[in-house]
């Protein structure tokens, strides 16, 4: 009965075209089709209904409900209550893992109760296309990536790009934490304050290092009140001022630090007798140098200046009151006594810096921000607002707006008004710019940037009535995306021009820039943070072996295993090979040391070059030394992990978690046996199998190669069995079998997963299911065009989710 | 008065590790003066991860008299500076309908008591933890709120637990449901945040120019930030709010230091190190001197320290357990498995009597460092095989300045929250609660 009902099914699905195709029509005709559906949705919708109760739900209820149900369902995965096609959108996530495990043919489970092919197949259709029915429209959700946060290496590249300082402390930084895979997921990329605090550090640092300052003024200062004076012969009044009664030395000593000139005040008075004022002699170091004259009176002390040029070293200076009078009261004439009276001393000196830095000695980076002179004083104030335009445009990577400039140019002005030099106020303002959130953050405000609008930036399609459009990003979003998508770094001023002129949408040049920027050595950066993450490979940097078991590895190959896989990939891409290829290249990149580590001879020196694999047992990355090493434990080899690193980044198909009721093997005997057949036994236990049958066949097609990526024939002894059988009931014997079945059976998702990977990398947020219509355009571009790696980064640039903002869903 | 000693005439003549116990004229005035009233109570959580082999943990016998397994043994000389507490729970780290994920569950939940939200990435949940609701009550009091440390950075790519971000299993504090609190691996990063770098020449002049240039950048980036979060969707203001937050805290520390400021005596004499040591155990050691002279600093009050995150799979070759510490501990019952397990987590006990050990060498009055403190040890899981999260390997060590009868093994009636003894916990920092995350009540028996 069933078995006719499907039948039926196919025939409509066939009539009706547009909805269940989607597995045997090229995918952009699907697409195509779905935006064309109009008003046939609502008999659709009649129509699916119908179908779920008659035909879906029986099929459930006799092969999926008996274990996927009730208070404790296998897995933790309840597939009940899914009435209409609605609660089968909303539950799109459990079934898209479904239908991933139903297309694997491990579910239902072979002990259970068989579905038949045809139902099957009807099953996987019909749920695919119910949960897809939803997501193409005409404007689907382009999603929203959070703020991101610059994580460390992409900080350290946009410092080095806009300043050219290489600011290595960036390494210290609070590791990123990861989220789906990678560190620069917007969600996951926090700021907490124990990074806020190096960031400010940093400002300081790096705006010190970027741009050099005039040294300041050094100052010498010495104070004495006149009691404070050594004496010769002299007598203190009592009070602060030294009274020289009779021709006596008042001395100071001081330590002078440079050779110049000086000043020396001394604040003076007098008891005027006779008939001259008094006299006072400054000695250097016993020399005289000048006699001064003192006139005032004790009640009004003057201040009286002189210069002096002092070498450097302990001086001595004197004051010497040199013409004492006294005539005894002698009847009527009274007595007449010249005293001299030192108040305070003084001693200063400036070492004047050059006022101006000497221009044959800045440094690169300081004339890269100083690109203007001021010619004069007069010029500072409108070269001042220059240089921080470009800066913080080049720091904002778009235009600075009016008020921004405002503020940061007032900031300049109050320093300079405050002594500081033209060069120390825009070193203030770099620091600033540095800690900005505009800076730290790669924002997409939602409404565009300030402006944007009136400067008739592109806003998308309208969605539908009353429903905003979402919106493109504008061309200044867009390079920023993509420089940071390639480059993990700023725009340059290449594209940041671009984005100005507003050409960056027209013609071929997303398509050129793209070209450029692969070409430029920045793109390194895309290989290390892209394929490093996405292979796992920098988990390498704590893989450590047991070197007893595995003498031949140490930090050297780990290192060079890393950069084969980097090369590798890098060269793929500079020949814009087939995403395929990097499963089954006969060739790698090799140095000597990692040559002889596999056994290739004639690879002599240092450098990496393309080396042939041809008669070796190598071929693809899973034959690399890093992704074997990689995924295996320290004193042995573990299919598990190679399996399931195989279906997490080659298939995109996780297998799910260990299942909850794991405590139950407290109650187990001691597993015993070799490797395999411990594993065999682990998946006697119906809970572990649905997972290890998925995993375990995949990494044993790998056991000649050993925890360390070197090729065996036997382990401990025994012959190396390479032998597993796929879920599907196939069998696959050894890495070779291993690839022919991926590059054939599994081409599809291969390359799916690699654009998934990808694009989520690109756009530093985890897909949602309404991707899915962005991917599926990447793929039907692949396909036309042999799935090379340049129509892979061109398409993800060129799709929505990148070009566009749209919005977040809730769940 | 004596003098106190200048730490460049140490520095000077100390080209290798000064060993502790540091002198007590070294102590920092503020630690010296606050111990002369009351010492300062003191916190710190120290986690291990991949739980323990419990056979040779979990004592025999209760009370005083109890037995010490050979896990421990490394700690018996202070048996009656800590106690055992069996029976305590972990359920936000149970799956709750969410599947696997059990290592990165235990850490998240591990001071928080909640079930973290199963995401890779978007919408990352947890709930706030003990220490960060402690340190919001305690944290003005010093120059750091709370401390942050640990081994290993977060995961470098990949995912780290079924379906869990890595922050999940690389962070034991949160200072709320959405931010966790990214923790310190270098050493010499973290000499340099408390005492300031040794090395640079930095006349008090210019450090005053930073110090108000800096005042007025910070200024500016909060009305920047202020005016940007008006502009932003609801996901990004919670990026800009943790922004926000942490500007102003690096201000009120600005004004604090101030207050508190460290002065030529209040730097212990301990000399700056180098960087992260490639040795682990030599890492392990300046990371926990580091943590200890924060303590008796008084630099901060509360501190997390991860030895390792959760799910690590490093292997011990230099103590003959070379394979994986997570492949370990997933024994299936092998006796071998299980005996390197239990050399782990012995290497990791002997670390935390080294740390005991330098905190019980450093006198405040009449008591040390340790007794004016309380230290937890322990992992969200139980036996590594079976990924349980009641039974839980904890220990609690020092006095609590007297609010703890130490040296004891204390059983508690099966499946009581972790968060019990949290309540307990917050209480003894004078906060008023009686509930957190999960808690059905508050721990009793412990003074």
């Amino acid at each position: 009965m069933v078995h006719a009902s499907v039948q039926e099914i196919e025939l409509n699905s066939t009539s009706e075209g547009n909805m269940r195709s989607i597995f045997f029509l090229p995918i952009s005709l699907t697409v195509a089709c779905a935006c064309l559906m109009g008003d046939a949705r609502a008999t659709d919708k009649v129509l699916l209904q119908k179908q779920l109760s008659t035909q879906v739900q029986p099929l459930l209820r006799e092969h999926c409900l008996g274990c996927h149900s009730g208070a404790e369902p296998e897995a933790g995965l309840s597939l009940e209550h899914f009435d209409s096609p609605k609660a089968f959108l909303k539950g799109r996530r459990i079934w898209e893992k479904a239908v991933q495990r139903m297309a694997l043919g491990d579910m239902p489970p072979k002990e259970s109760n068989k579905l038949d092919d045809a139902k099957r197949k009807f099953l996987i259709e019909w749920i695919t296309s119910t949960i897809k029915d939803f997501e193409c429209g005409l404007t689907p959700n382009p999603g929203q990536v959070t703020l991101r946060r610059l994580n460390a290496s992409e900080y350290r590249n946009t410092i080095r790009d806009l300043v050219g300082i290489d600011y290595k402390p960036a390494e210290n930084f609070p590791a990123d934490d990861v989220g789906y895979g990678f560190d620069n997921i917007g969600d996951v990329l926090t700021l907490p304050p124990l990074l806020m605090e190096k960031y400010v550090i940093a400002a300081e640092e790096i705006s010190e290092q970027a741009i050099m300052t005039p040294p300041a003024d050094k100052q010498f200062e010495a104070n004495y009140a006149g009691n404070q004076l050594m004496l010769k012969d002299g007598q203190n009044s009592g009070d602060m001022i030294l009274t020289l009664a009779s021709t006596a030395d008042a001395m100071i000593e001081e330590q002078i630090p440079w050779p110049g000139a000086f000043q020396l005040t001394v604040t003076a008075s007098g008891d005027q007798a006779g008939n001259e004022p008094c006299k006072m002699q400054v000695l250097v170091d016993d020399k005289p140098v000048k006699e001064l004259v003192v006139r005032n009176s004790r009640e009004q002390p003057e201040d009286i200046k002189l210069p002096l040029r002092l070498r450097a070293g302990k001086r001595k200076i004197a004051l010497r009151f040199t013409n004492d009078f006294y005539v005894e009261k002698k009847g009527d004439t009274p007595q007449q006594d010249r005293n001299l009276h030192i108040h305070y001393v003084s001693l200063t000196g400036t070492q004047a810096s050059k006022a101006k830095l000497d221009p044959t000695k800045l440094s690169k980076s300081h004339k890269a921000i100083f690109f203007v002179e001021p010619k004069t004083d007069a010029d500072i104030p409108k070269v001042t607002r220059t240089v921080i335009e470009r800066l913080t445009s080049r720091a904002y990577r778009r235009m600075a707006t009016p008020e921004e400039l405002k503020a940061l140019t007032d900031m300049a002005a109050a320093l300079q008004a405050d002594g500081e030099s033209y060069e120390a106020s825009i070193q203030a303002v770099l620091q600033a710019l540095l800690i900005s959130p505009k800076f730290l953050f790669r924002v997409e405000p939602p409404r565009g940037e300030p402006g944007g609008e009136q400067r008739g930036e592109p806003r998308g399609e309208p969605r539908g009535e009353g429903l905003e459009a979402y919106r493109n990003l504008d061309d200044y979003e867009l390079a920023t995306r993509m420089s940071y998508f390639l480059w993990s770094s700023m725009p340059d001023d290449k594209l940041l021009a671009l984005a100005w002129g507003k050409k960056l949408r027209t013609g071929t040049t997303i398509e050129d820039q793209i070209k450029r920027m692969l070409a430029d050595p920045r793109s390194n950066e895309f290989i290390d943070n892209f394929a490093g993450q996405w292979l796992t490979l920098r988990k390498l940097k704590s893989f450590k072996p047991d070197p007893q078991m595995f003498p031949k590895w140490n930090d050297d190959i780990n290192k060079l295993a890393y950069f084969e896989t980097m090369n590798f990939f890098r060269g793929a891409i500079r020949e814009d090979l087939s995403i395929m290829r990097l499963l089954d290249a006969d060739f790698t990149y090799l140095n000597e040391p990692m040559a002889a580590y596999y056994g290739i001879p004639n690879v002599k020196g240092n450098n990496f070059r393309k080396v042939s694999l041809e008669g070796t047992n190598r071929a693809g990355l899973l034959t690399h030394a890093s992704v074997l090493a990689v995924t295996s434990n320290p004193t042995r080899t573990s299919p598990v992990k190679r399996g399931k690193w195989i279906l997490d980044n080659l298939l995109a198909t996780p297998p799910p978690p260990a299942p909850p009721g794991v405590p139950e093997l407290k109650e187990k005997g001691e597993l015993v046996g070799t490797l395999r057949q411990r594993l065999e036994q682990h998946r006697a236990d119906p809970a572990c199998a649905s997972c290890h049958k998925l995993m375990d066949p995949l990494g044993f097609a790998l056991e000649n190669f050993d925890a360390v990526g070197q090729w065996r024939t036997q382990d401990g002894g025994q012959a190396i069995d390479p032998s597993g059988e796929l879920p599907d009931g196939s069998r696959v014997n050894g890495v070779a079998q291993l690839r022919q079945t991926l590059l054939t059976k599994n081409k599809e998702q291969f390359a799916r997963c690699v654009t998934e990977k990808m694009l989520t990398y690109a756009l530093g947020r985890g897909l949602e299911y309404y991707d899915k219509c962005a991917v599926d355009k990447i793929m039907a571009a692949l396909q036309k065009n042999d799935y090379k790696l340049s129509t892979l980064i061109i398409e993800i640039v060129k799709s929505d989710p990148f070009q566009k903002k749209g919005e977040r869903e809730p769940e | 008065m004596s003098r106190r000693i200048n730490r460049r005439t140490v520095l000077r003549g100390a080209g290798v590790a000064v060993c502790l116990p540091w002198l007590e004229a070294m102590m920092p005035r503020t630690a010296l003066g606050a111990a002369a009233a009351k010492a300062p109570l003191r916190l710190a959580f120290l986690y291990v991860p991949n739980g323990m082999h419990m056979p040779d943990w979990t004592p025999d016998k209760e009370g005083p008299g109890f037995d010490i397994k050979p896990t421990l043994e490394p700690l018996k000389h202070l048996k009656d500076k800590f106690s055992v507490l069996s029976g305590l729970t972990l359920d936000g780290a149970r799956a709750h309908q969410d599947g696997g994920g059990d290592h990165a569950r235990s850490a998240a939940a591990f001071l928080t008591g909640a079930h973290p939200k199963k995401t890779d990435g978007a919408d990352i949940h947890n709930g706030i933890s003990v220490d960060q609701a402690i340190a919001q009550a305690v944290g003005d009091q010093t120059r750091f709120a709370s401390l942050e440390l640990g081994l290993e950075g977060s995961s470098q790519a990949g995912s780290c637990d079924s379906g869990y971000s890595c922050a999940y299993s690389s962070n034991l504090a949160w200072r709320n449901p959405t931010s966790p609190l990214a923790k310190e691996m270098d050493p010499s990063a973290v000499f340099d945040r408390l005492f300031g770098s040794g090395d640079k020449k930095e006349d008090t002049k210019t450090s005053e120019v930073r110090k108000s240039r800096r005042k007025s950048i910070l200024d500016f980036a909060l009305n920047d930030a202020k005016k940007l979060q008006s502009e932003l969707g609801a996901a990004d203001r919670r990026k800009m709010d943790e922004y926000l937050y942490a500007v102003r805290d690096i201000e009120n520390r600005l004004v604090k230091s101030e207050k508190l400021r460290v002065g030529e005596d209040g730097i212990p004499n301990y000399p700056r190190p180098a960087g992260v040591p490639r040795e682990l155990d030599e890492h392990c050691k300046l990371m926990l001197d580091m943590l200890a002279l924060a303590l008796q600093t008084d630099s901060t009050r509360v501190a997390t320290f991860m030895f390792a995150n959760e799910g690590n799979n490093r292997g011990y070759p230099e103590i003959g357990a070379p394979e994986g510490h997570h492949d370990l501990s997933h024994h299936g019952g092998s006796a071998e498995k299980q005996t390197k397990v239990a050399k782990i987590n012995r290497f990791y006990a002997e670390r935390l009597a080294y740390f005991l050990d330098l905190l019980a060498s450093v006198h405040e009055g009449e008591s040390t460092l340790l007794d004016n403190s309380l230290i937890v040890y322990g992992s969200g899981i139980s036996d590594g095989d079976r990924h349980n999260h009641d039974e839980l390997p904890i220990l609690l060590a020092g006095k609590g300045g007297g609010r703890v009868r130490s040296g004891r093994h204390v059983r508690f009636a099966p499946e009581t929250p972790m968060c019990n003894f949290y309540v307990w916990m917050l209480n003894q920092f004078g906060v008023k609660a009686d509930s957190f995350g999960d808690s059905k009540g508050k721990l009793e028996g412990l003074s």
